[in-house]
């Protein structure tokens, strides 16, 4: 049984064994679907599986394993959605750097047509920043995919939301800016230098990656991000009010 | 250790950013960052150059008598090493003892 789906114009196509994974991958990434199996082979194997004798990239999870390769990723031992979902994130945040994107934590929200970023460390507030936002204007509340396209960087729509929800669009939207989150009792936005944008992004963009080349890559992706998109502070009250300051 | 000529740790992953340049550990995902005089001197250290030409090139770029930009190169080399981010060659027994 296979699913092909595509998560920030990146596309992939899950290979099942079985049908009770299927049912719920089907139903978490009913939005990210797509017609025709033309993405990358991801073959769900049962632990200790073998068959590939080396591997671009690999990566051990709670006992499930990924294996990427130039023609094919395999998922060993992902025994539920969840290790499949964590899984998949690890695979995104690897394919997206040779197409100058990443993943971050990170809420979008779109407004006006553009989307706004966001980040924070756990608590700082993203989701409160999402629950509120008008209905159907949130891209994802928690972990947020940025592409370079040529047209400048977009925030995709991604089916990673917190609690595990079935929601996000597949849409894309050019970046506003990247907001990183204060919870303050008065709203106020601070621009910031790429270097001070950068340092506050880095903690929280997901990378899995113990390879130099890879790492080098990250860093030119975050570089060409940290040049182009505008950072800001934001302090905010827990409350719709900070829009104000945003759209003014 | 701040004999020979410094390198960086090949493992390292780097990158002059906005002035800046930020490094990271591929291994522990630790970033650092350095600052302009720290940037210059890292930027120069290709364990080809000795601390006390590096120091030189400090002294030619930025307002610093020669005293204080070796002072300055030779206490961020030890910091950097201290923290694996650079290394020394070793020196030559024979060249040591002349």
């Amino acid at each position: 049984m296979q699913l092909p789906i595509s998560i920030g114009h990146v596309q992939l196509t899950l290979h099942f064994r079985g049908g009770g994974l299927f049912d719920k991958a089907d139903k978490r990434y009913a939005e990210f679907r797509q017609p025709r199996a033309e993405g990358l082979p991801v073959f769900l194997e049962p632990p200790g599986a073998t068959g590939l004798a080396s591997s671009q990239f690999s990566f051990a999870l709670d006992g499930a394993t990924l294996h990427l390769d130039s023609a094919a990723a395999r998922f060993r031992g992902g025994r539920h959605e969840y290790a499949l979902d964590s899984l998949i994130r690890i695979l995104l945040s690897v394919m997206l750097l040779p197409r100058h994107g990443f993943l971050l934590h990170a809420a979008s929200v779109v407004r006006d047509g553009c989307a706004h970023i966001f980040t924070g460390r756990s608590g700082a507030g993203k989701s409160t920043i999402a629950s509120l936002s008008p209905p159907g204007s949130v891209l994802t509340d928690e972990i947020s995919l940025l592409r370079c396209h040529r047209s400048g960087w977009h925030a995709h729509g991604t089916p990673f939301w917190g609690e595990f929800r079935a929601a996000g669009l597949n849409r894309r939207f050019p970046v506003a800016g990247i907001y990183v989150l204060v919870q303050a009792s008065e709203n106020h936005v601070e621009p910031l230098s790429p270097r001070e944008g950068l340092r506050a992004i880095l903690p929280n963009v997901l990378f899995f990656s113990s390879n130099k080349p890879m790492t080098e890559e990250l860093l030119r992706v975050m570089a060409e991000a940290a040049e182009t998109i505008p950072f800001y502070r934001l302090h905010f009250r827990r409350d719709s009010s900070f829009w104000r300051i945003i759209a003014a | 250790m701040t004999d020979g000529k410094p390198a960086h740790n090949p493992s390292l992953a780097w990158r002059e950013i906005d002035g800046s340049v930020v490094i990271i550990s591929p291994a522990d995902s630790m970033v650092h960052e350095l600052n302009s005089t720290a940037g210059f001197i890292w930027k120069h250290t290709d364990g080809k150059r000795a601390a006390e030409e590096i120091a030189s090139l400090l002294t030619a770029e930025f307002d610093v008598s020669a005293e204080s930009a070796l002072l300055d190169t030779l206490e961020l080399l030890a910091v950097l090493e201290e923290n694996g981010l650079v290394m020394f060659s070793p020196v030559m027994e024979g060249m040591r003892n002349g």
